[in-house]
């Protein structure tokens, strides 16, 4: 018996020393490994994509992500309508091509929006005029025409220059600059766009009206929708002197 | 040393091989958490629905860009065919195609400079995040320093371009960026020096960015290319004055 029992514990003895040989339990080895592996896969994607940049959605709160639908939402009807309107653009083009005819009112269409949108023709429309009484930094004002832009504006004028690609206004308060046009410290923001919309945006509770004021105090900013508003052509010239068109 | 390598190559194949995988988990899940930083605080699951709609909605916006780019650049192609050859017509073909450069609505590629912009380390807290006025400040160090076309991650700035924050990333032109912010822009060749011989810029290098332990490099280039601008330019509120029409 106690052979035996020798004898079997010197048998479990030389089973242990194999396994241990053998390595721990073969089948849950592999099984752990696998699941190592699978786990190693994904966070290294995971590590990647964060690496790449690829937005990463986690990070916003509800509301955030609530606000950021919005903004897609409206942002994806417009370029669907511009989609839609280059289509027709497009579909005209051909058929004029296939009737052998030219296309002279299309190609002046075009250029007379586009020279519209870019600033570099006079527009005019309803919007807002926002008039500021006292002195702010360009800081200020720059966050004031990058709100309106977010709220739609298709033109904008700081104390009549008209606000286009490459355009800062800056400078310290009381010694504000666009274009190396010096401006006072009583000047107007004119912006053709939606008035309500405008006016909403910029006037909201903790909005840009209110920031401006704050960090501003012995600034004024009053905010009026005008039913017509004229905003002049830009006088500098937008076509790149170094880049060259990329075919 | 003998006995050591001779324990060594006792060791079963798969406890090294489980070491090593293990080992190299250990990593991957340390670089994971240290890339969450503070941005990374909500996890609840009624975002879910949320989320997928988002994602959804920054494909469609991805490919009706895609598309717009596509036929802007069918137009002009069916312009520069255009039947009738005569030069009045090959006049106004030539100022639609300038009109469009300075629009930005054909990529451009130049010399310039590309700056990356990028949260700080998770210590430093809400200052440490790059937020869309630091964007907002160095594109227009940018302009003031003589730069004829920028882009943020991308998206190309128009007249029209607002970049405002949401959540703790950034939106330009309706789309969705997150950082690592690169803000890349085409002007001369000296434009990084124009840029360092800004106060404010300096100002903004030595009071923002060295302070919040946000990261700022830059790498000049002799040719930077710029893509075009992807959004709408159809004008509701807006029409050609009177005096301006021809």
């Amino acid at each position: 018996m106690s052979g035996r029992h020798i004898g079997s514990a010197h048998g479990a003895r030389e089973g242990a020393h194999a396994r241990r040989l053998r390595g721990p339990d073969t089948r849950t080895s592999r099984v752990t490994i696998t699941v190592v592996g699978a786990l190693l896969g994904i966070l290294a994607i995971g590590q990647l994509n964060a690496q790449a940049g690829a937005p990463t959605l986690a990070g916003l709160s509800a509301s955030d992500l609530t606000q950021l639908i919005a903004n897609l939402t409206t942002g994806n009807d417009q370029l669907r309508a511009e989609v839609a309107d280059l289509d027709g653009q497009r579909a005209d083009l051909e058929n004029a091509h296939a009737r052998g005819e030219t296309t002279v009112d299309q190609l002046q269409a075009d250029l007379d929006r586009i020279r519209a949108w870019a600033g570099l023709t006079a527009v005019t429309g309803e919007g807002i005029a926002i008039v500021i009484r006292g002195p702010i930094g360009g800081d200020a004002v720059e966050d004031l025409v990058n709100e309106l832009r977010n709220a739609g504006a298709e033109a904008i004028a700081v104390d009549g220059v008209r606000v286009v690609l490459g355009i800062v206004v800056a400078g310290a308060p009381g010694a504000l600059s666009v274009e190396n046009h010096p401006i006072g410290e009583t000047f107007e923001i004119r912006a053709i766009g939606s008035p309500q919309i405008l006016t909403g945006t910029l006037t909201r509770t903790g909005g840009v009206v209110a920031q401006v004021t704050a960090s501003y105090p012995d600034a004024q900013v009053t905010v009026t929708p005008a039913e017509q508003l004229t905003l002049p052509a830009t006088e500098r010239s937008l076509i790149p002197a170094h880049g060259q068109p990329r075919l | 040393m003998s006995s050591m390598l001779t324990r060594l190559r006792r060791l079963p194949t798969v406890q090294v091989t489980l070491a090593i995988a293990l080992l190299v988990l250990g990593f991957v899940v340390a670089a994971q958490v240290a890339g969450e930083k503070p941005r990374s605080q909500y996890t609840t699951q009624e975002r879910a629905p949320l989320i997928d709609s988002a994602l959804r909605l920054q494909s469609a916006q991805e490919a009706l860009k895609g598309q717009i780019v596509d036929l802007r650049r069918r137009i002009g192609d069916l312009e520069a065919e255009n039947p009738g050859a005569a030069d009045s017509l090959r006049q106004l073909y030539a100022d639609l195609e300038a009109a469009r450069l300075a629009a930005g609505l054909i990529p451009i590629s130049g010399p310039g400079l590309a700056f990356r912009l990028e949260d700080g380390g998770a210590g430093g807290g809400v200052d440490a995040i790059v937020s869309a006025q630091d964007v907002r400040f160095l594109v227009q160090q940018l302009w003031l320093a003589g730069a004829e076309g920028i882009s943020v991650n991308g998206e190309r700035l128009a007249g029209t371009s607002a970049v405002i924050d949401i959540g703790g990333s950034i939106l330009v032109n309706s789309a969705y960026l997150a950082p690592p912010y690169e803000i890349r822009a085409v002007g001369p060749a000296d434009l990084y020096d124009r840029l360092r011989g800004s106060v404010a810029f300096i100002g903004f290098v030595q009071g923002r960015i060295e302070r919040s332990g946000i990261s700022l490099t830059v790498a000049v280039r002799d040719a930077i290319d710029l893509p075009a601008y992807a959004g709408t330019i159809n004008l509701r509120y807006a029409a050609p004055a009177p005096s301006s029409a021809p």
